[in-house]
């Protein structure tokens, strides 16, 4: 009695939580069709990456108020937002895309292989042609794919050489670096006090960003200026034979294939590093390390074989909008409209010290002392390529790049160039 | 012969064991024999939805060709198994598989062997110590490799704070310190940690194996003046075969497809230089899935080829009755 | 199948009565109690500098002490924000929702096998032993593949079947060598009286085989629990993303901080726990009967 008792419990209990689990976390806002419900409410799902340093500063935060200042004007459309870290986007977006489910609206990298595909909507289907205009039209030819433009840029920054003028004047260095002997120069000295000379990311979160400012000091690239892949030229192995001499003297952090720009960015804000290529983001993850002042460090020109680069990495993250469900277009319009407007961009941007994306917000931040020298420099920047098979690239050069450290750097660049030529 | 705990009244049990014979009518024999099914049916439908289906796509998708996102762009033919065999780095992935294998069960099998006889004494407190056991077990492998990871941190980590206060660390952030940085000690950690973590099932299982064991043989073998190595070579190890081996082949297949440990610690890098089969299988599934899918195919084949092996050497036949 | 089980180990100490076990401690148990403190000591060890890690301010992570100088809750107040309870709610789902699936699933199987000699039954019996040596991480990209073919209601729903489907090797397996352990007279007996079969069943054979059933139970349970790669996998949204996933975000996101991803660990370990403090004592008795052929 007791027992069928227990048994009829067991039972009921697994019908329950089986009813539950179906009907908990529904398939979600990503790609489920049944969100566009009765009316018109519209449900949108945003998926966008993390640029803070720790949860007071998540992004989260930001889109979240954006969200509900968007609600609130348009009180039928509810806007799901999601944030993924850096380490782990790629990873992330690229499973949901594989499981079907996709975002409505995603910010961060931009994959032309979605565009190719078919999976987006043109930039100027989801835009006002105010809005469209008022983007930066130097990153367009980034978002492009088969002569349209489907990603929109949201925010971007310019790489600068970032060095710890503290240490430099501990070490008895006068003048910061303009050229790679000097670089290494100055870093053999820095490691002299027992400090890290020159912090090299080269793991999987962004080994292809630290390596094209190496390869653009000695005149390479990844693709040349007709859009042939240039991977493996004999100016990008100079480059990594350069970097590998270096990591063998000991001057950079040990094992750069395993580190990245995250770990290193927080160790140069505690002042174990001289020398780091970063970002506008780099600043206030120094002011939140509390260990250095405003006067201890300073940002100048990365530093190429002979001379100071004239041209910088331009990074830009995009926006781009998955076609999930039609009735959601007018939705989607609204949305990018709401939050391109100048007061978020520059909201974005003083949060997290980078670059805007639209004219207007340029303009805007023109006459902050932080910002002008690298809007300066935007206009020259050298960008990613936007050949659909550039995300395989990417993975395997995050994957495989750090290697060139150990091993033979030509070959290692013949394998990554052999992935770009098979899918072009 | 078998001897259980009786609950119940206990008679004398008549000789009438089974129902008289009848004839069945067709309807009622085609139930029975149809009525297995309904017992055993839904573990069927389970194992064949969840466990063999997917064994069949795995083999399909290793044919096709995809984006990098997922989308199937048709027929491929043996190309994604000959881009697999041309990968420069899967000869060292496969060896590095066997020494991760081999070291891992090996070391494990034979400390649980000791750890299994030593919890298997008498003493004060047994019970809190077998049950500290437990711990590796019950905090999930993938917490325990973050644990280890963080230990092992070159500018703060704890056994890096140990080492520097015995002397043995120079100093924090150097190579030395960068235990997970360089490939080679990294792996030698993560087989530490893989180690540490297997080590409650297969203590168990011997623990479980020598409690089998009847006492009496034991007396028998004091009786007669044999020494405890001798008892144990003679007596203990024999018996302890089934347990032992079924231990044996449960950790190989779990060792082999062991993948959070070295995710955790170092995905696989870099590069490929601390990946092991399974692990290469996931880095390659980020970009190259027809790919992922013929390494899959791969590894599938060598747990079979283990397992067939394994059972041949031990004459499986002959346990199982 | 002959099995033969032995469910009380004629040598443990707590069966004798309390007079017999006032003796004072030889040389040699002192040794060995010693041995065995210190194993336990070093498999405890990591967890305990796991607890210490979330204790710790967030100013104090990057210190080099072995104990924080302040012990601070915040990690452990401060994760909640995160949308950590949806996490915990989800593994809780997962793995209750397996274990009683297959503890459903299991049961019927492993009796009618261990009872009655069909047409089959060692092919049944082969297939179940072949399954225990597939594991999911082997066959990742034919999981994926497939069950995002299928128009399943949530990722949660796929990880049910997914981790069911893995553990019921394992638990037919138990079970069916328990079943067997038990002779069918006692059955017949109580049939005899006059009760159904199922009635039987319940009174006497599941009684007797609960230490197997047990066994099935946590290892399913834990199992599924601390699941790994197909929920990484399966999983997009934060809301669905079981403990360990949600655990393995926290070190992309905030590298260095160690407090939260801690903290979650700790928590995500105590259902566990109560679920061991609940079944206790049963499991070296499950796993006795589970290794004799």
């Amino acid at each position: 009695m007791k027992r069928s008792i227990a048994a009829g419990v067991a039972v009921g209990a697994a019908v329950l939580l089986a009813v539950s689990a179906c009907s908990s976390s529904k398939k979600g806002t990503g790609g489920g069709s049944a969100s566009s419900g009765g009316g018109g409410a519209v449900t949108l799902s945003f998926v966008g990456a993390d640029y803070g340093t720790g949860p007071a500063n998540s992004t989260q935060k930001y889109w979240e108020g954006i969200a509900s200042d968007f609600k609130a004007a348009n009180p039928n459309i509810t806007v799901n937002v999601q944030t993924i870290n850096w380490n782990d986007f790629d990873n992330k977006v690229k499973t949901m895309v594989q499981n079907k489910q996709y975002p409505d609206v995603m910010e961060g990298d931009y994959f032309p292989d979605y565009a190719q595909s078919g999976l987006l909507y043109s930039a100027k289907d989801v835009t006002s042609p105010n809005t469209f205009s008022n983007l930066l039209s130097v990153f367009a030819k980034l978002n492009t794919y088969n002569g349209t433009q489907y990603g929109m840029p949201f925010t971007t920054s310019a790489r600068t050489l970032f060095y710890n003028k503290k240490l430099f004047q501990q070490a008895g260095i006068s003048s910061p670096p303009q050229t790679w002997d000097d670089v290494k120069a100055d870093a053999a000295k820095v490691k002299a006090l027992g400090k890290v000379g020159f912090g090299m990311p080269l793991g999987s979160e962004e080994a292809q960003a630290e390596a094209l400012l190496w390869f653009l000091g000695n005149g390479g690239g990844y693709q040349d200026d007709n859009g042939d892949w240039t991977i493996n030229s004999s100016q990008n192995a100079e480059a990594l034979q350069f970097m590998a001499g270096m990591v063998k003297d000991g001057v950079t952090e040990p094992n750069p294939g395993t580190k990245n720009r995250t770990d290193l960015w927080k160790q140069f804000a505690q002042g174990q590093i001289g020398m780091i290529n970063g970002s506008p983001a780099l600043i206030p993850i120094i002011q939140e390390g509390g260990k250095l002042q405003a006067s201890d460090w300073a940002s100048v020109p990365i530093p190429g074989k002979s001379g100071p680069l004239d041209k910088t990495l331009g990074v830009c993250d995009n926006v781009s909008v998955f076609k999930t469900d039609t009735k959601k277009q007018d939705a989607v319009k609204k949305f990018l409209d709401f939050f391109y407007q100048d007061k978020y961009q520059v909201q974005f941007d003083k949060e997290y010290d980078l670059l805007p994306a639209t004219n207007s917000a340029i303009k805007s931040l023109s006459s902050d002392t932080t910002f002008a020298p690298f809007l300066k420099a935007l206009p020259n920047s050298v960008q990613y390529p936007n050949a659909p098979i550039w995300s395989t690239v990417k993975t395997q050069i995050q994957q495989q790049l750090g290697l060139a450290m150990t091993q033979d750097p030509q070959k290692i660049l013949d394998n990554i160039q052999q992935t770009a030529k098979k899918g072009s | 012969m078998s001897e259980t705990v009786a609950r119940t009244r206990t008679e004398e049990i008549g000789p009438r064991r089974r129902r008289p014979a009848r004839r069945l009518s067709y309807p009622r024999r085609a139930a029975r024999a149809l009525s297995p099914l309904l017992w055993i049916g839904p573990a069927i439908a389970l194992i064949g939805v969840v466990v063999l289906w997917p064994v069949y796509v795995m083999f399909k998708t290793s044919f096709q060709r995809f984006t990098a996102n997922g989308f199937n762009l048709g027929a491929a033919g043996w190309r994604n198994f000959t881009d697999l065999f041309d990968e420069p780095d899967l000869k060292s992935i496969l060896v590095r598989t066997v020494v991760w294998v081999v070291v891992v069960v090996g070391v494990t099998m034979t400390i649980s062997l000791g750890l299994a006889e030593l919890f298997n004494q008498r003493f004060p407190g047994r019970r809190a110590a077998r049950w500290a056991l437990i711990a590796p077990w019950a905090a999930s492998v993938l917490m325990t490799a973050f644990i280890f990871r963080w230990a092992l941190d070159p500018q703060y980590g704890v056994i890096n704070v140990f080492l520097h206060d015995v002397g043995v660390l120079k100093s924090f952030g150097s190579n030395q310190a960068d235990w997970l940085g360089r490939p080679d000690s990294a792996f030698v950690w993560m087989m530490v940690v893989a180690i540490f973590v297997s080590l409650p099932f297969s203590t168990y299982a011997l623990l479980a194996g020598l409690q089998t064991i009847p006492s009496e043989l034991y007396e028998a073998a004091r009786v007669d003046g044999a020494s405890p190595w001798r008892t144990y070579r003679s007596i203990t190890l024999p018996l302890l075969r089934p347990s032992f081996l079924v231990a044996l082949l449960i950790n190989v297949i779990n060792v082999f497809n062991s993948f959070p440990i070295i995710w955790a610690m170092t995905r696989g890098g870099p590069g490929y230089e601390t990946a092991t089969s399974t692990v290469f299988m996931f880095q390659l599934k980020q970009a190259f899935i027809g790919e992922s899918a013929a390494m899959s195919v791969l590894n599938f084949g060598l747990v079979i080829v283990v397992v067939l092996v394994f059972l041949k050497v031990t004459r499986w036949k002959d346990q199982v009755t | 199948m002959s099995t033969v089980v032995v469910t009380a180990p004629p040598t443990d100490i707590s069966a004798l009565p309390a007079s017999k076990r006032r003796r004072p401690p030889t040389g040699r148990t002192v040794a060995i109690s010693l041995a065995a403190y210190l194993v336990a000591i070093i498999f405890v060890l990591p967890y305990a500098g796991m607890i210490i890690t979330a204790l710790r301010p967030p100013a104090e992570l990057q210190e080099r002490g072995y104990v924080p100088r302040r012990w601070d809750w915040s990690n452990f107040t401060s994760i909640w924000k995160t949308g950590f309870g949806a996490n915990l709610r989800v593994s809780l789902e997962i793995a209750g929702g397996a274990t009683l699936l297959v503890l459903l699933v299991a049961l019927p199987a492993a009796y009618y096998t261990a009872r009655r000699k069909f047409r089959g039954r060692m092919l049944f019996l082969l297939l179940v032993l072949a399954t225990q040596m597939f594991q999911p991480a082997a066959m990742l990209v034919g999981i994926q593949r497939q069950f995002v073919s299928y128009d399943l209601p949530s990722p949660t729903f796929s990880l049910i079947l997914v981790n069911a489907g893995f553990n019921l090797a394992f638990a037919v397996w138990i079970l069916n060598a328990y079943f067997s352990s038990i002779p069918s007279e006692l059955e017949e007996a109580a049939m005899v009286d006059g009760t159904s079969r199922l009635g039987a069943l319940s009174r006497i054979t599941l009684p007797l085989a609960l230490p197997g059933i047990v066994t099935a139970l946590i290892f399913t349970f834990i199992g599924a629990w601390n699941e790994f790669i197909v929920a990484l996998t399966l999983t997009n949204q934060p809301k669905e993303f079981p403990l360990t996933v949600a655990i393995n975000n926290y070190v992309g996101q905030y590298s260095v901080d160690w407090g939260h991803l801690f903290a979650g660990s700790v928590i995500a370990t105590i259902p566990v726990i109560i679920l061991f403090a609940v079944i206790e004592g049963k499991v070296v008795g499950g796993l006795t009967a589970g290794s004799i052929k």
